[in-house]
This record gives C-alpha cells, structure tokens and sequence, in this order.
C-alpha cells in the first residue's frame, strides 16, 4: 500500500480520502477495497519518515482536511522502486512436498493428489473468469485477472507435467 | 436438475448388457469406446475404453495433453471416425453400428461440428457456408438465409456475410463455424478446440457465446488445452493415454475466489 | 439437392476458368461429331433415300442383244426384276463438250421395280417421240433443264435433237461424273432410232433381291446362267453406294475418328481435372462431410458438376453447329443445310449428346467414387519427410547448379507414377495433332508431287471428230506437253464374275505410262497389269497373282506386276498396256490420250492451247485430283488442332496446379533457405517444361507411327491404296513440338508466379493438420 500512494502522490498532492477514490477507480473490483483508517496509518508513517509532507487547509464547518505532497526523499524512493525488478511467483513448493512425499508416507496416491489440485484450480479459474465477465469495462482489472489466469494456466499445464513424468 | 456426479455417472455407464437403454436425460452416453490407429509398424492406442455420459443441457469439458487421443474420442462421437468397439447412443438412439451416409443423416440435424482450423468450405462464401447445412437438412432457401441472418447478428458477422473464408480473420471463421455448426440447432454440440488458434481476445468472444449458447440449453462436449476455455464448463473430463484420469464437476462461484486479492493470496 | 447445387455454384464459381476451358473443349467436340455425323449421313443418304423410294435392284446386270434373260427372274433371292431394257452408247453433245451416255429404252408406264423418281418434269410420254428424260445428277451436268433440247450424237456420228421431259432421280448408278456413262431414258422407238443396229443394243436387267447381303453371290450365279460370254457389265449396289458416298464419307470418317479420340481426351482431361480437384478438396470434401453430406451424396457433387459442363458444353456446341453450321464453305455447309431439315436429326444429335455426356460423366465417376471414399474426419497428415528436397537442394546450391534445373526436374519427376501419366495425358493430344499434320503433308504430296500419288497426268484429251492420227500431231505439236500416251477403258468383269472393274489400257510397250506403283514393278510385257487397291480388293487378289478377267466378251489372262496408286474410280482399276487389248484387228483405237506435261506448265493454260488448236476436235479435259475436293480436309484439320490444343491446354492448368500442389510446401523451404522468388518460379516453370518435352517426344513418336498407319488404313479403305501417307516435315513437328514446351512453360509461369508470391509462413503452415 505504501509504495501504491506515494505514486499516486508524485502525480498530484491529494488527502486520504481522494486517494481512496483514485485507487479503487483505477483498479476496480479486481482490487481489494482499501481501508480509510488503513490509508490514514500509511499516510501517517510515510509522513513521519519524510517521504512525504502534509499541510492542514481549513474548511469552513467542516473538520481541517490534510493534504499530502511527496518530498524530494519520496521521490527517490519511488524511483528506486521502479527500477528494481518485481520477484515472480514462487514455484508451490508445499504442493510439490506432498506429491513428492506422499506415495512414501502412504498417503493418497498421487494421481489423487494431481486430480484435487487440478479441481481446485479448475474452480478458481471458473471464479476467475466469472469475476472477468461481471467487471468487463475495467481494462486494468481485465489485465489482472488474465495475468492469474495465466498463473493458473501455467500450474495446470505444470500438473499435466507431473502426471506424465511421475506415473 | 439432479444432474449425476463423476461417480455415478461412471456407475450408471458400466452395464454390459446389449440391451440397456440410455437414460433418459442423456444426450450422449457411450460405452468402453475402443479406438487403435494402425500405422504401417505401429498402433497407436488413442482411445482405451472409455465411459462418457453428457446429458442434455450439460457443457462438458475434455482435456489432456497433446496425443492423449481428444481428437480421436470426438471423432469417434461424431461419427467421422469408428470406434473398434464400444457402443454409442445419441440423443437416445444407438449409433455406432450406422453405416457413413445414415451417420451424414443424423450429423445434419443432431451434431454440430466445430474444429480448430478449415472449418468452411474454402470456395464459398460465408453465407453459402452456414446455409449449405441447413439446405441439406431440408430448410427452404428463404427459411435457411432468414436462419442464418439471425446467427450472423448475434454473432457479429453481417458484414462478412459475402466474404470467403480466406478474406477472413480467424476469430471470424471461427465464429462463422460456430454458426455453421449451431444453424440447424443441434441436439449436441462437438467442438475440438475452436479456439486453439486464435489470440486471447478472439478466445474470450468465441467463449462468451459458446456460455450463451449454452445458457439457453445447448448441450456442448468441448475439447481444449486451455483450461480458460474449460473453466466455463459444467465439468472438465481428463483424458490422458486414451483413459479418462479424471471427471470432475466445477462448483458453484461462490466457492471461488470473488476477487483478485484471493487469487493473489492463492498464489502465496 | 439445393445443398448439392449451391455448393456446385460456388465450386464452378471459384473455377470459372478450367470450367469455361471444359465447356469449350466440349463444345469443340461435340460441333466436330455433330460435322461428322452429317457428313456421314449426308454421304450415304441421298442414295439410300432413293433406292428406298425406287425400290432398287440390287444387281444390274448388262447383256448382248439376243440374250435370253428370263432364266435370271427365277433365280434363288430374286425378288423383283427390272428391265431387261434395251440400252445403247450415245454421246451427249453440248457445245465442244461431250459425254458418253447410255440410252435405255423404257414405256410410258413407270417400272415397280427400280423406279425413276421423276424430280421435273414428266415421264417419257408417247405423244414425244423425241422426249428423253436425264439422271438428275447428268442433267446438272450438263446444265440441261426440263423443256430444253440435248444433242445426241450415235455410234455412226449421226446427231438427233432431243427434247428434256423431266429430270429423275436414281438409285441404279453413281451419279456423273464419278459414274460413266450418264444415263437417259426414251421411248424404244426412239432408241431403234438411235442405234438402228441390233448388234450394238444390249439388255440391261435389274434384280431386286430378298438379302441384299447376297448381291455378290446372284450376280455370279447370274454370270453363271448367262454365260459369261454374254454378260458386258455387272454392278452390285455395293458399288454404286460406295461411289456416291466416297469423297464426303472419307471426310466424315476422318471427322468421325478425330472427334471420337478428342473425346477420349476430353474424357481423360475432365478425369485429371476433376482427379486433380478432389486431390486439391480433400478438407472441403471433410468437412462436407462433417455437415451431413452422405459419400453417394459427394460422389454426386462431382458428377453433377462435370455432367453440367459436358451438357452446357454439348448445348453450346450443338447450338453453334445449328446456327454456323450451314453457313460453312463448301461440302460442310452443304451437309449441315441438309442435316438440318432431317427428321432423324433430333435422334442424332440426343444419340451424339448423350455419347459426349456420358463419357464425361464416365471420365469423373472414378475421381468422384475417390472423393465421396474421403475420410470425413480431418487427418491430412504430412507423410512425406521434406528433409529430401532441402538435402538436394543445399546440393545444387553448393555445386553451383543452376538450381531451377536440378529441382525442376526433380520436382517434374518426383513421383513417377503421377508423372507418368501427367505424360501420358498430355502425349494423346500431342499425338492427335501430329496424325493430323500427317493428314496435311499427305494433302501437300497430292497437290505437290501428284506424280507419285498416280496423278502423273493431268489433263486428258478425247478426240472426237479427227482421226488418231491428227489427234497425236496436234498433241506432240503442243510444246508443254511432255507426253501423251494414248488409253482406252472398257469394263470387264473380275473372276468370279460378280462384279465389273475398269479395264485401263494406258502407254505403249515401248512408251509405258508411268504408274505410280506402291508395290511390284511397272507393265513390260502385254500379260502383265498393275491393279489399284480397289481392283485388288475386288479380285481377292495380290501382286504376283494371275488373274482372269472378260473385257467384251474376250478373256484375258493378266499377271499382276504391281499395285499402282489409284486415287481415281475408288482404286477398282485394273490398267495393262494398250497391246494388251490387241485382239485380230491390230491395237485397238486410243479413245483418248492422258497428257503429261512439262514441269512448271499450267494445265489450264495447256487445255485452252489445245482447244483452240484442234477447233474443238479435241475433247480436253483436266484429272480430277483429290486434293482439291480434299481440300476440306485442311479446314477439319486445323479446326482439330484447335481442340487439341485446347484439350492440350486444359492438361497442362491440371498437371501445373497439381504440381504446384505437391510441391507447395517444398517450395515454402525453398525460400526460407534464400532462394529467390525467381528462382522458384523457375523450378516450377521448369518441371512442367521437362514433363512437356517428354510428353512431346513420346506424342510425336506414335504420332508419326499412328499417323502412317491410318493415313494408309484410309487409302485401303477408299481404294487408293496404302502408300500415301506423308510424314509431317522433321522441322515441322520441331517446330510444333517447341511451341507446344513454350507454351507450357507459359502457362504454368502465371499460377507458378502467384505461388511464390504467397507468404512463405503461409505456404510452411499449409500442411499442417
Ligand atoms: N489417423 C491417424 N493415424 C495414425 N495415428 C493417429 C491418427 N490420428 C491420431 N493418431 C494418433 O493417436 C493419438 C491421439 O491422437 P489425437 O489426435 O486424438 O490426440 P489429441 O489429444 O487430439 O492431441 P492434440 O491435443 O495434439 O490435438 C496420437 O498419438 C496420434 O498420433
Ligand atoms: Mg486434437
């Protein structure tokens, strides 16, 4: 969350409540809906360790509201975040155990194994493509499901693999 | 509807007796299909006795890695191809002893036929290619061209009604297959992976109106690699080696992820 | 059958060009059968319609005066008898023309038996003694018409005038001037006039028989009866048939044989084409299939699909042939004027439709049987490995080989079979337009060298009116003539007695004409003779035979020293030296002297010379030479060359598209290896040019044997003879065989050239299953 509102702050200086609004307009459903009082403790930290720096504006009857404008220390840290590769995701090692593992430990067989991986997949993708088709104008959110769908993809085939190398 | 699990319906396709009726509610229901390719040296074993049961109204989903004989079991349901032994009923009646012409017969009104790739008649147009099926089932001119300008409107192809099929993209031929094959309202729809060469986007159209399709009743046994396009089925059937390794229904969404953070949660 | 036809629509649509080339073809075809069979019927008609309606004798028979013929009309098969007429020899005299002409002497009352079929005119008429009616075809001859007068002249050189009653039809000779003398009819009076000596009237008897199969034999049996010794003349229907028939029938046979075999082409073109289609359709055929067409029902697709071009083709020929046909030149057109108004057309022309259909129909059952044998699931799998062509192909890369040439010809020769008959379909054409230029050279050695086809002649000249004597000055007075060797030709019958043949009495033993001889050696004794085919034929007999034959009751007993080329009288000539015919009273007379003249003179020129010279006492007149009523036969034979070539191109689009189709895919490594799209079109224009070439010199070769062998199996049949045959200039079957490789190689260069344009992804991927 830290790194996500302090990009949308490099765009332009906002309070909490407008960056609440701007994430869930830019990703959607697809994303979990943030917490204000979350955003309000990140705002707070991100503050404190000088990345950004707020000012209170006085409203007529209504309480102050603080508006948060990133520093020079912020947006460095920005750039460095940027630059840096994102780590991909890690193979399911803990599954993998199990198939490993099990004809030895006599558990389940492993095709079973196989089979209640590939259902559970299979029915996480089903949700998947029903999320797709009930947030089908948010080409942010399209994008994000398609990416775990790949995900899901790239298991699947892996498990056929599996099957096929460890009959 | 009751509809069986895998187990039952496993159970309920075992009889060996010759004499067993099909169950009512089954569209397709076959019984330890055998199928050897024979090459010069070799035989391949593509199908080895398998059981299937798809009932009316089910989207049924077959996947396995390439050679695990889906092509071949598909062929064998629609009667392009037959079966060493086994026996196969269609919408109630048995099928597999059908000579080649009384299979044509039955192909034009209760099976529809999608492939992955030449799917149309290369020298006519794609009107001439939807209405050829119909005029072979008997439709008049009039009703056959009437027909298909209903399938060419749902499936966003009035324009390319005049086109051949090399004018055209294959998201396109693909969708004019799917009319083809839907234009005389098949009692079961085969298709061997429709979207196997096409991008995602072309993909998720072809889905979304094969989910129509079957929204409003259409029974589908549907073969692919893309566990995308057998995420949309009722239940996703695993052939591997010829044998069906798995046969599993997909849950209701509420037992899914509703949203991306699941996914990414799943993902640890 | 709606579904069967739209997709025989779209097919035909997307093939609009091999269609049209195969509705062409058979069109071409069915106009050159439709040309034949009125040839044919035209030929033989006019005779059968009259002997039908005359109720014609089939064996006439001549006798001396004094005869007694009764004992004929109890003969065995005799069915009706004509005659016996009293007849006599008469000249018909017009201007300086004049004609022999036999008078018959009939009542007023038309004869049951051998009819005169009374075309203008009226029947003789007693109130007119001085009436004569004419043979119809003597009357156009001699441009005398009903009501005008004819000069004729008797044996004693006495001249009457007679009066043209009526021109008749009949079926009881040849028509003039193939068949002399022409005939006229009068009043026995009036013949007692003509010929006031008995001695010189004869008896001539028509028998009409129950099997006119048995002709021969009750001519004999009637020679037999008579005795031979009182027997002149004897003709069986037979032989008047094959006279009025012979130039158009020859015509229609050659007509008739080409248009057969360029239907089998045809047949074996439409079999490649639809062969190579299916070859081509095989997905389409599936998927076809996948929709609900039966097997029966894609057979179907290809039958009716050709069954319609053949009948669009026949349509559009028998249309064109309809509509042109009468206005074609010369015997064509005639024949077709009179095909047209015949009620048996309409049967002819369905027979002659249903043939050329049917054959198509025929040629694509085994292509369409293969089609509707298509698996309908879709497993076209790649069973070739491509390593082969690329291995040869780096080869001829490395070795710096033109690499056209090296893969052309391996392209071109890949798979034999299929190659071999690629050359085999494409050599029948070829072979087909190198037997009709040997038609052509023939037709040239007539026309250039007549001298060896037995035409050494070229005019004759009569003398009528002057004595030998003055008739041989005037002759050797004249400057372009070579030659002149004095003849005289009577009729005499053959062994066996059956028939009558011309006895030709020609050149001198010390001045011997100059036969043409197929065979044997020239006359050098007064017992030797050389005999055309006809005669042969006639005579069941060969050179080296002895043979016996009765010219004016006086037997001789002749060697046959050779077989001459007889483009004249249907071969039935038997030709000996003039001595040959001595008898007590010395040589007989020249009744005329056949001319030879100097090389370069012009036989027109010579004749009006010698006309005026002789003030009209010299009767000149030029040889008839084939090739000129033959001439016609130039037309029918470039008008079959076009077929053929057509039939030929039609080949050559199926043997390059399935070419191209083998080879696709190679062709897609092709060019991913870095040949150019030059180069690649130049290996396929190459392969089609090689499969040409040996198509050509295969062709060519039977061709040219083909080609002798019908040209003489032709003359046979006519009587001239085997020895006729020309063979097609070595530079003009040269010349055609290049042009035949060019073209090829031109036509394969357009759909060679739109191959290589494709993508080479496109052309990699579509093999792919
Ligand atoms: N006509 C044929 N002749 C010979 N062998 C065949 C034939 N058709 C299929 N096979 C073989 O049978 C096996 C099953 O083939 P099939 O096409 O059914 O597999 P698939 O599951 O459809 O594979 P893919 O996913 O690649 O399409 C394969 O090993 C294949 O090589
Ligand atoms: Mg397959």
């Amino acid at each position: 969350m830290r790194l996500p509102l302090l990009a949308l702050l490099a765009k332009e200086p906002a309070h909490g409540y407008e960056l609440k609004q701007a994430l869930e307009q830019t990703f959607g459903a697809a994303y979990p809906q943030p917490n204000i009082g979350q955003i309000y403790v990140t705002l707070g930290r991100l503050e404190k360790n000088g990345l950004i720096k707020g000012q209170d504006i006085d409203q007529s009857n209504r309480p102050n509201k603080r508006v948060y404008e990133i520093t020079d220390a912020g947006r460095e840290e920005l750039a460095a975040w940027f630059a840096e590769p994102t780590e991909g995701p890690r193979v399911r090692d803990e599954f993998f155990m199990k198939l490993v593992l099990a004809p030895g430990a006599g558990g389940s067989d492993r095709l079973a194994l196989i089979n209640t991986q590939r259902r559970h997949y299979l029915n996480v993708m089903r949700g998947l493509s029903r999320l797709a088709a009930q947030d089908r104008d948010n080409r942010v959110a399209q994008l994000l499901i398609e990416g775990a769908m790949l995900h899901l993809q790239a298991d699947l085939d892996w498990l056929e693999r599996c099957q096929e190398e460890l009959d | 509807m009751s509809r069986s699990g895998p187990d039952t319906a496993r159970v309920a396709a075992t009889p060996d007796a010759d004499h067993v009726l099909p169950p009512a509610e089954a569209m397709l229901w076959a019984q330890d299909l055998v199928k050897t390719h024979r090459g010069a040296e070799t035989a391949t074993h593509a199908v080895r006795h398998v059981d299937l049961r798809v009932d009316r109204g089910e989207f049924v989903a077959i996947m396995g890695p390439s050679g695990a004989g889906k092509s071949t079991l598909l062929h064998l349901l629609g009667g392009l191809d037959r079966p060493d032994s086994g026996r196969i009923w269609l919408d109630g009646q048995r099928v597999d002893g059908l000579s080649e012409a009384r299979w044509s017969l039955l192909r034009r009104r209760t099976v529809g036929i999608v492939f992955q790739f030449f799917n149309l008649v290369t020298n006519m147009t794609a009107a001439d290619n939807v209405e050829l099926p119909a005029l072979l089932a008997g439709m008049s001119p009039r009703q056959a061209r009437a027909r298909r300008e209903e399938l060419f409107a749902e499936l966003d192809l009035e324009d390319r009604a005049r086109s051949t099929p090399a004018a055209l993209s294959g998201g396109e031929q693909q969708r004019v297959a799917l009319a083809r094959a839907l234009v005389n309202e098949p009692g079961l729809l085969l298709a061997d992976e429709p979207t196997g060469n096409l991008d995602s986007r072309n993909t998720r159209d072809v889905l979304r109106l094969l989910a129509r399709y079957h929204a409003s009743g259409q029974t589908i046994l549907l073969v692919t690699h893309d566990a995308r396009v057998a995420s949309g089925a009722d239940r996703v059937i695993s052939l591997f080696d010829g044998e069906i390794a798995d046969d599993t229904a997909l849950h209701a969404p509420a037992d899914g992820p509703t949203t991306v953070a699941d996914v990414l949660r799943l993902k640890g | 059958m709606r579904a069967l036809l739209r997709w025989v629509r779209a097919d035909l649509r997307a093939h609009r060009g091999q269609a049209a080339l195969m509705v062409l073809v058979t069109a071409v075809i069915a106009v050159s059968l439709i040309l034949a069979n009125a040839l044919l019927r035209d030929a033989a008609n006019p005779w059968q319609r009259i002997f039908l309606q005359s109720r014609g004798a089939h064996v006439w028979i001549h006798v001396r005066s004094g005869a007694d013929t009764a004992p004929l009309t109890r003969l065995d098969g005799v069915t009706g008898v004509a005659g016996p007429y009293s007849t006599a020899s008469a000249d018909l005299v017009r201007g300086a023309e004049k004609v022999s002409l036999e008078l018959r002497a009939a009542g007023p009352q038309l004869p049951s038996v051998a009819r005169p079929l009374v075309r203008s005119g009226r029947w003789l008429d007693p109130a007119r003694s001085d009436g004569i009616v004419l043979e119809s075809s003597l009357a156009r001859a001699m441009r005398a018409d009903v009501g005008g007068t004819v000069t004729v002249r008797a044996r004693d050189g006495a001249t009457r005038t007679m009066r043209v009653l009526g021109v008749a039809d009949s079926a009881d000779q040849g028509s003039y001037p193939d068949w002399t003398p022409g005939l006229g009819w009068v009043l026995p009076t009036a013949l007692d006039r003509v010929e006031p000596d008995p001695a010189h009237i004869q008896q001539a008897i028509g028998l009409r028989l129950r099997d006119p199969g048995s002709a021969d034999f009750t001519a004999q049996q009637a020679v037999t009866t008579l005795g031979s010794g009182q027997v002149t003349q004897v003709t069986t229907w037979q032989q008047v048939r094959s006279a009025m028939g012979q130039d158009n029938r020859l015509l229609g046979l050659l007509l008739g044989v080409f248009g057969l075999v360029a239907l089998v082409a045809a047949a074996l073109a439409t079999a490649g084409a639809a062969g190579g289609r299916v070859l081509a359709q095989v997905r389409d055929i599936a998927m076809l299939k996948t929709v609900g067409f039966t097997p029966a029902q894609v057979v179907r697709l290809f039958l009716y699909e050709h069954t319609a071009l053949a009948l669009a083709g026949m349509a559009l020929g028998a249309g064109a042939a309809s509509l042109f046909g009468p206005l074609l030149p010369g015997a064509l057109g005639e024949a077709m004027g009179v095909w047209q108004a015949e009620p048996a057309r309409a049967g002819a022309l369905a027979a002659t439709g249903a043939g050329v259909v049917l054959s198509i129909a025929l040629a694509t059952a085994l292509p369409a049987w293969r089609a509707g044998r298509i698996p309908a699931a879709p497993t076209v799998r790649a069973d070739r490995p491509a390593s082969g062509i690329s291995r040869l192909a780096r080869l001829a890369l490395l070795l710096k080989l033109p690499p056209a040439l090296a893969l052309g010809s391996r392209a071109a020769f890949h798979r034999p079979l299929r190659a071999g008959l690629t050359v085999a379909r494409l050599a029948i054409p070829i072979m087909m337009i190198t037997v009709a230029l040997g038609s052509w050279a023939t037709l040239d050695g007539f026309q250039d060298h007549p001298r060896q086809l037995g035409l050494a002649a070229s005019l004759t000249a009569r003398p009528s009116g002057i004595d030998d004597a003055a008739a041989r000055r005037l002759l050797t007075e004249q400057p372009a003539v070579a030659a002149a060797y004095p003849g005289a030709e009577i009729p005499a019958l053959v062994p066996g007695e059956t028939t009558t043949i011309t006895l030709r009495a020609l050149g001198t033993a010390d001045h011997p004409y100059p036969f043409a001889l197929a065979a044997g050696h020239l006359i050098r004794d007064e017992d030797e003779a050389v005999a055309g085919q006809g005669a042969l034929n006639l005579m069941h007999a060969k050179v080296g035979e002895w043979v016996r034959v009765t010219a004016g009751g006086t037997p001789h007993i002749l060697h046959i020293v050779g077989r001459d080329i007889e483009p004249d009288h249907n071969g039935e000539m038997l030709s000996v030296d003039l001595g040959a015919l001595a008898g007590p009273g010395g040589t007989p007379k020249a009744q005329y002297y056949a001319l030879v003249l100097r090389p370069g003179a012009n036989p027109t020129a010579v004749r009006t010379d010698l006309l005026a010279a002789s003030h009209g006492r010299l009767d000149v007149r030029p040889v008839a030479n084939p090739a000129a009523q033959l001439g016609l036969v130039r037309v029918v034979v470039v008008g079959l060359v076009g077929v053929l070539t057509l039939i030929g191109l039609a080949e050559l689009v199926t043997a390059t598209a399935s070419g191209l189709r083998d080879h696709v895919r190679d062709l897609g490594v092709l060019r991913a290896m870095g040949l150019t799209p030059r180069q690649v079109t130049a290996i396929i224009v190459t392969s089609t040019a090689l499969l040409t070439t040996a198509a050509v010199l295969a062709g060519t070769g039977l061709g040219v044997l083909l080609s002798n062998r019908l040209i003489n199996m032709e003359g046979q049949a006519s009587g001239v003879g085997a020895g006729i045959a020309r063979m097609p200039a070595p530079e003009t079957l040269l010349m055609a065989g290049a042009v035949a490789v060019a073209v090829a190689a031109c036509v394969s260069v357009v759909p060679a050239t739109r191959a290589t344009r494709a993508r080479i992804t496109a052309a990699l991927s579509a093999n792919r299953t």
